[in-house]
């Protein structure tokens, strides 16, 4: 069953074409990978799917239901969330409050507080759930932001960087939640620059570069694709090989 | 003809409003806090020029240098001393240190020189040049030539000078400035100043067909940021031109209504400029 | 636990205070202003604190309530009681209206807005004279002294109404902040975005929040009425004395917390009420002028307000914690 339907989204920002017409299905449980060199729109593209950057033109589609038009909060209640590249956390609270206001999408807060202790214990940071949020390090706040986005109950879950500043075992153990949300019946498209961790849990890659989809395929596909390393390598490389 | 007439006295208001409201917007602008006691530095300039009247016998349109000087460098303490504390406070915090120095002078006056209205008379008071059948005001031309005056002086510091430039460029990006070597300080301290003194001075011009007492400052509070949102916080060409606008639209709506109305017109247009572009006529969105 | 002790101790200290001032003095008026004046402060704080929206335009809402309660009672004999609540209503409908254009306003040019909605409403009271009586103000009509009435020979009923108006405005404050409207109102304080990525609908809270703060200043304004008897626009839609009193209280006392507009109107306003006599007229200006130093002092060197001041105190003492 598909869970996501994109259709043409495009973005203009004053001279800048952020987004050309970008087109792509996402079947249930899938877990897609997006890259593509700095500033191909990948951020931008995940702000459009949450509804905070209105597109020019296309329609994303989440199990049936038209996303056109709606704000973040409705798609949030519909089923799609993100996390932040630079982490959005609201830094005076504590890492708890964090996560339990988004459970209050879905309960009150008695049962929010359960469902956010249960996600955090799930990226392993029930031990610091009283902390203040800004005193953590950078990697630890990337994980709260992702057990905040999971309290939401999403079906479909954007992460944007969540692996960046991570050490190979960090790393490892993020892998293995994503595989482990994907078990749980989420759909996950994953913004990364680990180009080995993409490749070892994706199932299927998008590749973007200046707002275009250059690239629709299997880790292999992809890796064996000359436009994809043109737009990562650059031509002149290919002069020296 | 009354419409005519009416322009034309909207227009040479409105040049002073432009003035007196200058440095409201610069003060956006630069630092990025609406002062809200810029208006009692109105009355500062009106009673420094009152008292010069009064003393020295000097008339207020050439007081208006001194009225400037005063307001300048209490603004250059104030700034530094007060305002640069809380340049990275919340809006809250900025928001009541000027509400506190809008409290303290208005009280600080009223203590010094009391309740009572004040005055001046000069010889060209009452004078009017006739244009055909139309009048021009002398105290209101005079009033407005000081104004262009100083609008061509700060406009010459702005573009020319070389702190008008570092001005621009802290406003603009105040960490590129400092890597500059502009010092940020030191330009929130001229600019502050700067538009403080620009106020006074406006407030000794209009001392000849204005009265000064020590809550007048709360006559003009509505009108000085009606200016500078119709033309954009920050934007000091908007200034001009808002203080234009704001000075037709009183001089055509006491045609028509009565004087508690004709207020009531200026907040509605400054409601509805915040509501549907914050941004003013000329501003750009900060 | 300790810390419902106190609110108990606080409660019975409250209730008993009125008793003990003479029934027919000056004291028993004051702590009556005291009790309103909280309350209006706290009713301020749910958006002022809460929502962290600096209005300088709440007597739009005070203003609102006072004439509303008084017009009905004058036209149509209608209890004050049932006009407070007719009060309420209106005073939510015009926190509604402005509510929406100023939504996507922030910090200075919110503030600025609200201020020109007071005075706008100012000014119209000023000049509507068949509804409002003008600028000459209007009067209260006498009624029969009795509860139902709302009109009593003394003030000390007045001041239990206006404790027990603070109380219920406290507990309304506190259900917010702990309940799912604070969390969802810190969010958005901290960062909107990120609050309606995970699905806080930042309009409606705003909203809600600001029509509560709407309709309960508005209540508190017709509690105005019945004790001030009479009363002009230029006093109930007061920039100075409305407006921005009671943001100085919650801010001075605390803002944000349920104990700083107490805090802060306990020590205005009794204050403001000694100095007038100490200085009286030879020094018009003097007390204001304190009260502006006082403000800019604590907002350099303890913009948390004075509770900050109560909390490293009751730190310092042995065997008490927070």
């Amino acid at each position: 069953m598909t869970i996501l339907d994109v259709h043409g989204i495009s973005k203009r920002f004053g001279g800048l074409q952020a987004l050309s017409d970008v087109t792509f299905s996402v079947p249930a449980g899938q877990i897609v990978g997006l890259i593509g060199p700095n500033g191909a729109g990948k951020t931008t593209f995940f702000s459009t799917l949450v509804g905070l950057i209105r597109p020019d033109k296309g329609a994303v589609t989440l199990a049936g239901q038209s996303l056109v038009g709606l704000k973040p909060h409705r798609i949030a209640a519909y089923g799609m969330t993100k996390t932040f590249q630079n982490v959005a956390l609201f830094g005076d609270s504590t890492v708890l409050d964090n996560v339990l206001t988004a459970g209050l999408l879905r309960h009150d807060v008695q049962v929010a507080r359960e469902e956010a202790r249960r996600c955090l214990d799930r990226v392993g940071l029930l031990a610091v759930a009283d902390k203040q949020a800004d005193t953590l390090s950078f990697p630890e706040r990337a994980r709260v932001e992702l057990a905040r986005a999971l309290c939401t109950g999403p079906k479909v879950l954007l992460l944007d960087e969540v692996m960046a500043a991570l050490n190979p075992v960090e790393m490892r153990e993020i892998m293995d939640l994503i595989r482990s949300l994907r078990d749980d019946g989420i759909t996950l498209l994953v913004v990364e620059h680990h180009m080995r961790a993409i490749m070892a849990i994706c199932d299927r890659i998008l590749v973007l570069n200046f707002g275009k989809l250059l690239a629709d395929g299997t880790p292999r596909e992809i890796a064996d694709d000359p436009e994809v390393i043109e737009a990562y390598l650059g031509r002149s490389m290919e002069k020296h090989a | 003809m009354e419409f005519v007439q009416a322009v034309i006295d909207g227009l040479l208001i409105g040049g002073v409003y432009a003035v007196i409201s200058i440095g409201l917007t610069l003060v956006y602008g630069v630092m990025g806090i609406v002062n809200f006691a810029q208006a009692e530095f109105l009355m500062i300039g009106m009673f420094v020029a009152w008292f010069a009247w009064a003393w020295l016998g000097l008339d207020p349109v050439l007081a208006a240098p001194l009225s400037f000087a005063v307001a300048f460098v209490i603004g250059w303490l104030v700034q530094g001393q007060l305002i640069a504390r809380v340049l990275k406070a919340p809006s809250v915090a900025q928001i009541f240190l000027t509400v506190g120095l809008l409290i303290v002078f208005e009280n600080g006056a009223l203590m010094l020189f009391g309740s009572q209205f004040r005055s001046v008379t000069t010889p060209y008071q009452t004078m009017s040049l006739s244009l055909g059948s139309l009048f021009v005001s002398v105290p209101y031309l005079i009033a407005f030539g000081m104004s262009l005056t100083c609008g061509v002086a700060l406009w010459w510091f702005m573009r020319a000078s070389w702190f008008g430039r570092a001005m621009r460029a802290t406003a603009l990006n105040p960490a590129a400035a400092q890597l500059m070597g502009i010092d940020a300080g030191l330009m929130y301290r001229i600019a502050f100043a700067l538009g403080v003194g620009l106020t006074a001075f406006g407030g000794a011009v209009i001392l000849p067909y204005a009265t000064v007492s020590p809550a007048v400052g709360s006559d003009y509070v509505v009108l000085m940021f009606t200016v500078v949102v119709l033309g954009g916080l920050g934007s000091v060409a908007g200034a001009v031109v808002g203080g234009l606008t704001v000075g037709v639209i009183q001089a055509l709506s006491a045609l028509v209504f009565p004087i508690q109305l004709q207020n009531l017109i200026l907040f509605l247009v400054f409601i509805a400029v915040l509501a549907v572009r914050p941004q003013g006529l000329v501003g750009a969105s900060r | 636990m300790r810390s419902w002790m106190i609110v108990a101790a606080a409660l019975v200290v409250a209730c008993l205070l009125p008793l003990s001032l003479d029934p027919q003095g000056y004291w028993i008026r004051v702590l009556t202003f005291t009790f309103l004046f909280a309350a209006m402060a706290q009713a301020w704080n749910i958006i002022g604190g809460l929502a962290n929206q600096t209005s300088l335009g709440h007597a739009a809402f005070f203003g609102i309530g006072a004439y509303t309660s008084t017009v009905l009672l004058m036209k149509f004999g209608i209890s004050p009681w049932i006009g407070m609540f007719a009060a309420a209503g209106l005073g939510g409908l015009a926190a509604f209206a402005i509510a929406i254009p100023t939504m996507r306003l922030q910090g200075h040019y919110f503030a600025l807005a609200t201020l020109a909605f007071g005075e706008v409403l100012r000014v119209i009271a000023n000049v509507w004279t068949s509804v409002t009586g003008g600028s000459s103000g209007i009067s209260v009509p006498f009624s029969p002294p009795s509860l139902a009435n709302y009109s009593f020979k003394l003030l000390l009923p007045h001041a239990y109404i206006a404790l027990a108006a603070l109380v219920i405005v406290t507990v309304i404050f506190e259900a917010i902040r702990r309940g799912a409207m604070g969390y969802r109102l810190r969010a958005i304080k901290e960062n909107p975005s990120a609050a309606e990525v995970i699905g806080v609908d930042t309009t409606k809270v705003k909203l809600q929040a600001a029509i509560i703060s709407g309709m309960l200043m508005a209540m508190l304004g017709t509690l105005y009425a019945q004790v001030a008897v009479f009363f002009d626009p230029d006093t109930v839609f007061s920039a100075g004395s409305i407006s921005i009193r009671v943001a100085l209280i919650a801010i001075l006392g605390g803002i944000g917390t349920p104990v700083g507009p107490i805090l802060g109107a306990f020590f205005i306003i009794p204050l403001e009420e000694l100095m007038n006599d100490w200085f009286s007229a030879s020094a018009a200006g003097l007390s204001q002028l304190i009260f502006g130093l006082i403000l800019i002092v604590v907002i350099l060197w303890r913009p948390r307000g004075f509770v900050t001041l109560l909390k490293s105190l009751s730190a310092k003492l042995p065997g008490v914690s927070a």
